[in-house]
């Protein structure tokens, strides 16, 4: 049983208690709100938006040209807002482990609580994230381009399903292939295309354990990898390199649906690092073009982390994290069994 | 390839900026020196009794066969036209071409000849090295022209084609102030020439009929590789044109024997069933997006491939019985098509054999994806199309055009609730006395084909209502595709049709002697319908080559080893 991911985007829920005091501010208007009132008012004329302009652009550099996004980890700056309400979609990670770090939990609009998402309530009201009004952001529209290209692409393959409703021991293979999907018209990928899973490099493939309990497939805790690429550049020498999505203690929970797919989630913890990686290799234009304070969000992603516990110092460097994941019938190829190693002769 | 017959010499020389068009002439204008040149050659005993145009595949293969697979031949080629209930092989014997496909060939021409004789290719074409690089040197032109001559004309070229063809080199070198820009330019000449864009059929006497004509042996050999590997002559097929062999029966069968055991012969049967299948309608293929998301142009260009690769591992590869082609449930798949089957491919590219599980309604090509959506609208199915095409194209049965007046609303208001189902529709258009006449005899067969929508895809329900896929064909009734296979590889229709169809197709023209086709059809059928016997009969059958009609007044000869103009030139005198 086999399918393709239509749909992998961070999980948003629209709702005005969210994000009360609105989105979080962009540079230039972090820059103005911080200011005093007279100096906020007096930049905010229109007639001095050029010299408001060149010290909120001024303020993303460090010396030795460095910058907010690039070296996020010489600015100091405010917290973010944050995520305000009590409801998350996402999974129940943490499972009473004492590897975590003292965090509140989430409850998902249908009352399942426990849900550890500490990625949403950090970065769940930034513009990328949330977008606008019912509109979704950038990072949902930009997700389906990277799966539609066969850069991202993800395949699940399931092995040993002798009931959608109840099966106590399910193989998972989450992986990543190499091939395009097949598109209509308006973009939506095309159910029954075939599909090979690959491992060349950088492809992933995860083997996990699951179980079926009322129509929901659960797999097992496991750390789960899969193929991210972002743009190039960035003074931290990712230029030409792949990244990876870095799912620590990762799981997925799929429900099986009446038209064929599944939906649900995939998640774990993530290096903090790993959420702005995205930005971060954006360098200098993620902040004088799209306003992202790179540093800003490192330092409220610390601040709100939750797993993957550095043994020496007893603080977690990473957050919670979930994908909302669709995807459809597919016919997907596992690689073949790696042949035998001849056995070298004894004499 | 023919090329290794040419000795290899690499030869320097400096490119041109100027093109042949600066020369003052083109390729398909003559310079004025072409009829002093082209004196008449002597007389011979020869008549020209056919032309056919040769198709674009023919072309191509050709320049392809001549000066190898990596000269890129662009351009657009003007389509031959099929007469109704024929083949464009049939087309072709009747096909003219208008200015601007003289212009369009012209233009491929030019760029034929360019990558021949580039620094990169000459060498291999050019067995001398000429004189002087700036300036012509006929000696080296006529050694490297006449052999290219030789294999475009299918026939050895004449001392005034030769003298031609040498002298426009020269003119253009001198003018260009390069050897290589001239050979360009009588090649490209060469290229836009009758004798290569046309085959030209030659009849002799008969010796063993007097006052009967008969094909003579270039004739044969161009006929022969055309209909078998859908090229121009080969080196072999050229010398036992030349050493006369093709007009001796058992050299003839023995040659013709080969050609069909050849690898070379997929080429022809490819080209035979696409012009009997009326592939030419995958050009024009288009669905509506909206109404079918699973077509797009990837899977247009691979439904014919399919189709073709289905043939020719059934009839070639497993040296399987033609009538199998209606109910084999093995195909070949590719990831394009995979979607719109339904089905698991497991090579990320190229093609994959696939079996459908037996029971499958995708029996047969009839229920492949090619012939369903070509036979259908670009928004709906069209049982009636579909029953058409089985009849004239499988059957060889010709069905009436409707009438200009015909009012379709019924089976074009699809979303009727009244008449969910297009079986529903054409019942109620079927009313219609005017209509229900030719309707009878297609609908019952294309309604059982019903399950699969306008591209192919299966369906099991039309406006949320079950389809039937019940059929009948000549009083007897069946089930879907598979039971429409079972039934047409049971008649003698679809054999007949075949072997007509190939008589068809290596002579020009629809055949006419029923009784020839039904001694071909016995024969095919004591083959097991191999397809390769038949092709066999068709390249021996004595009655091919004979000429039929009276012999052409002397007075309307032309001059068969010279050119056209010199040809003119020895009438007027």
């Amino acid at each position: 049983m086999g399918f393709v991911v239509t749909e992998f985007i961070p999980p948003v829920i629209q709702e005005k208690t969210a994000c009360p005091a609105g989105t979080v501010l962009k540079i230039r208007d972090q820059y103005l709100h911080d200011l005093p009132e007279a100096e906020r008012a007096r930049l905010s004329l229109k007639e001095n938006e050029k010299e408001l302009v060149t010290k909120w652009q001024t303020s993303v550099f460090g010396p030795n040209n460095t910058n907010i996004c690039s070296q996020p980890d010489m600015f100091s700056r405010p917290e973010m807002r944050t995520v305000q309400s009590k409801f998350a979609l996402g999974l129940h990670l943490d499972g009473g482990k004492d590897d975590s770090c003292e965090h509140d939990e989430f409850t998902t609009p249908d009352g399942q609580t426990g849900i550890d998402n500490q990625e949403y309530r950090v970065m769940g009201c930034t513009l990328e994230m949330r977008g606008t009004d019912g509109i979704k952001g950038d990072a949902a529209v930009g997700m389906r381009q990277f799966h539609a290209s066969g850069e991202w692409t993800q395949v699940i393959l399931l092995h040993g399903v002798d009931s959608l409703e109840n099966d106590p021991d399910v193989e998972v293979i989450y992986a990543n292939t190499p091939d395009r999907p097949t598109q209509d018209s308006m973009g939506n990928f095309l159910r029954g295309a075939s599909f090979s899973i690959s491992t060349k490099p950088p492809r992933e493939r995860n083997v996990l354990h699951g179980r079926i309990v009322n129509g929901v497939l659960t797999t097992d805790t496991k750390d789960i990898k899969l193929v991210q690429t972002w743009g190039q550049g960035g003074a931290r020498d990712l230029r030409g390199n792949r990244s990876k999505y870095d799912f620590r203690r990762g799981k997925m929970q799929l429900k099986f649906q009446s038209d064929g797919s599944v939906r649900g989630m995939v998640g774990g913890y993530k290096p903090v690092w790993d959420v702005i990686q995205s930005a971060s290799i954006g360098g200098v234009g993620s902040a004088l073009v799209a306003g992202i304070d790179c540093a800003q969000y490192l330092q409220t992603l610390r601040k709100y982390a939750d797993g993957i516990k550095d043994p020496k110092t007893g603080k977690c460097t990473g957050v919670s994290s979930a994908m909302q994941l669709t995807a459809i019938p597919a016919f997907v190829n596992d690689i073949p069994a790696a042949p035998a190693i001849a056995q070298r002769s004894a004499k | 390839m023919m090329t290794r017959a040419f000795t290899r010499k690499a030869v320097a020389g400096a490119l041109l900026a100027a093109s042949a068009l600066s020369f003052g002439m083109t390729a398909s204008q003559p310079s004025p020196s072409e009829a002093q040149v082209a004196a008449p050659a002597p007389a011979a005993p020869l008549q020209i009794v056919a032309m056919r145009r040769i198709s674009e595949a023919q072309y191509r293969n050709t320049i392809a066969d001549i000066f190898g697979p990596d000269i890129r031949v662009a351009g657009r080629f003007e389509p031959i036209v099929r007469p109704a209930h024929e083949l464009i092989a049939s087309g072709a014997s009747d096909a003219a071409i208008s200015p601007t496909g003289i212009e369009n060939f012209d233009a491929m021409a030019r760029v034929i000849a360019a990558q021949v004789f580039d620094e990169k290719h000459r060498g291999q074409f050019v067995p001398c090295t000429p004189a002087d690089a700036k300036a012509g040197d006929d000696a080296c032109a006529k050694a490297t022209l006449a052999p290219l001559g030789r294999y475009l004309f299918r026939r050895a070229l004449s001392d005034s084609e030769t003298a031609f063809y040498t002298q426009l080199a020269g003119e253009a070198a001198a003018k260009s102030g390069s050897f290589w820009k001239g050979l360009e330019l009588s090649l490209a000449a060469m290229l836009v020439s009758p004798n290569y864009l046309y085959v030209i059929e030659r009849a002799e006497a008969d010796p063993a009929n007097p006052g009967q004509m008969r094909l003579d042996n270039h004739t044969r050999a161009t006929r022969l590789a055309m209909m078998l590997w859908n090229s121009g002559p080969n080196e072999a097929l050229l010398k036992a044109a030349e050493e006369g062999r093709l007009t001796d029966q058992a050299q003839l069968d023995a040659v013709a024997s080969r050609m069909v055991n050849s690898p070379r012969f997929e080429q022809g049967v490819r080209a035979f069933f696409a012009d009997m299948l009326l592939f030419e309608k995958f050009d024009d293929l288009a669905k509506d997006p909206v109404v079918y998301p699973y077509f797009n142009q990837e899977v247009a260009a691979a439904l014919p491939e399919q189709t073709l690769r289905t043939i020719t591992d059934l009839l070639l590869t497993r040296n399987g019985d033609y009538r199998q082609l209606f109910t084999t449930n093995r195909t070949w798949m590719t990831r394009v098509l995979g979607p719109l089957y339904q089905v698991p491919v497991h090579r990320s590219a190229g093609w994959e054999p696939y079996d459908f599980k037996a029971g499958d309604d995708r029996a047969g090509i009839l229920g492949q994806a090619g012939f369903l959506s070509i036979y259908s609208h670009s928004g709906r199915s069209s049982p009636t199309l579909r029953g058409r095409a089985i009849r004239e194209v499988l059957m060889c049965q010709p069905v009436p055009n409707p009438p200009g007046n015909v009012n379709f609303t019924a089976v074009q208001d699809i979303h009727n609730k009244a008449t969910p189902t297009a079986r529903d529709r054409l019942q109620q258009h079927a009313t219609d006395p005017t209509c229900s006449g030719c309707h009878r005899i297609t609908d019952p067969v294309g309604l059982s084909l019903e399950k699969f929508d306008g591209i192919g895809a299966f369906r099991a329900t039309e406006n949320d209502t079950p389809i039937s896929s019940a059929g009948t064909i000549d009083g007897v009734d069946f089930q879907g595709a598979e039971g429409l296979g079972k039934l047409l590889s049971e008649s003698p229709a679809t054999t007949q049709c075949v072997a007509s169809r190939a008589l068809e197709y290596a002579v020009g023209k629809p055949a006419e002697d029923s009784s020839v086709i039904e001694a071909m059809d016995k024969k095919f059928g004591a083959s097991g319908y191999s397809i390769r016997s038949l092709f066999l009969t068709v390249a021996t059958l004595p009655e091919a080559w004979r000429v039929k009609g009276a012999t052409i007044p002397d007075n309307a000869k032309v001059s068969l080893t010279g050119t056209n103009l010199a040809g003119r030139a020895a009438s007027k005198r």
